[in-house]
């Protein structure tokens, strides 16, 4: 099945691309650098939805103490930690041309880079506990803790003044944005979601793999 | 607004590089974990 995903998100990736960079039209007031939202706002939103798995493994693990669990929780931070990554860095080459800056302390833009220090540190943790059973019980707690920032971070927009542009998608009102334009952010966000489900499939079977090595 | 491509070729690009480098990574540490199983199983037939 992984295999499949794959392919079909290499298709859905091209044809992301093909949308994002030639069918979307340019901005009006942004021009085509605007085109950077088409993998921007698909990266955050997989790394929230790869934050909310975190959480939901992480509660089954502290109920029922299956390494399922565990497996589940650590590749889904993994990969929440690469996608936030991607947004940070997309968002921050987006802001240059924009605001003028690389990087300003404004609440999303701080707000996401807790998030990505809390799941590197959440990495970093499972790596520092010799025992296996013990760093997975200190994980878990932390992948809970942690999700409270996820709402922080989409609701930052809302809750304060900032320079971050209020959300695109998943906002309280319907967003003003070009029928090709949403085309193409839709796309592409089905082939990161792809990817996300590629990338965990093949995540556990490493998990699985190292588990047995190390037995 | 001037279209500023070389953003926008930067943003794609790295996302492309950290992508498809974190597949290699994935795929060699799998063939890696897999050979030494493999031979640990061999040893102890």
């Amino acid at each position: 099945m992984g295999r499949w995903v794959g392919w079909l998100a290499a298709l859905a990736l091209a044809a992301g691309l093909v949308l994002g960079l030639g069918y979307a039209p340019k901005d009006a007031v942004q021009g085509n650098v605007q085109r950077i939202m088409y993998i921007h706002v698909p990266s955050i939103l997989t790394a929230y939805l790869a934050f909310a798995l975190v959480l939901v493994a992480s509660v089954g693990f502290l109920l029922t103490r299956r390494t399922e669990w565990d497996r589940l929780s650590h590749a889904s931070a993994e990969l929440g930690v690469i996608f936030t990554g991607l947004t940070l860095v997309s968002g921050s080459i987006w802001g240059k041309p924009t605001w003028g800056t690389w990087w300003t302390w404004d609440a999303r833009l701080t707000s996401t880079a807790i998030l990505f220090m809390i799941y590197v540190g959440y990495l970093l943790l499972r790596g520092m506990v010799e025992d296996r059973e013990r760093g997975a019980k200190y994980a878990a707690v932390v992948g809970i803790v942690g999700a409270v920032n996820i709402p922080i971070v989409h609701f930052s927009v809302l809750w304060w003044r900032t320079l971050h542009q209020p959300p695109t998608i998943l906002g309280p009102e319907r967003a003003p944005i070009s029928p090709a334009m949403a085309l193409a952010l839709f796309v592409n966000w089905i082939a990161f979601l792809l990817i996300f489900l590629y990338f965990l499939s093949k995540r556990l079977t490493l998990r699985r793999l190292e588990e047995e090595v190390h037995a | 607004m001037p279209d500023h491509w070389g953003f926008v070729f930067a943003a794609y690009g790295i996302a492309a590089v950290v992508l498809f480098g974190y597949w290699r990574h994935l795929i060699r540490r799998e063939a890696e974990l897999a050979g030494l199983k493999a031979r640990r199983e061999a040893k102890r037939a």
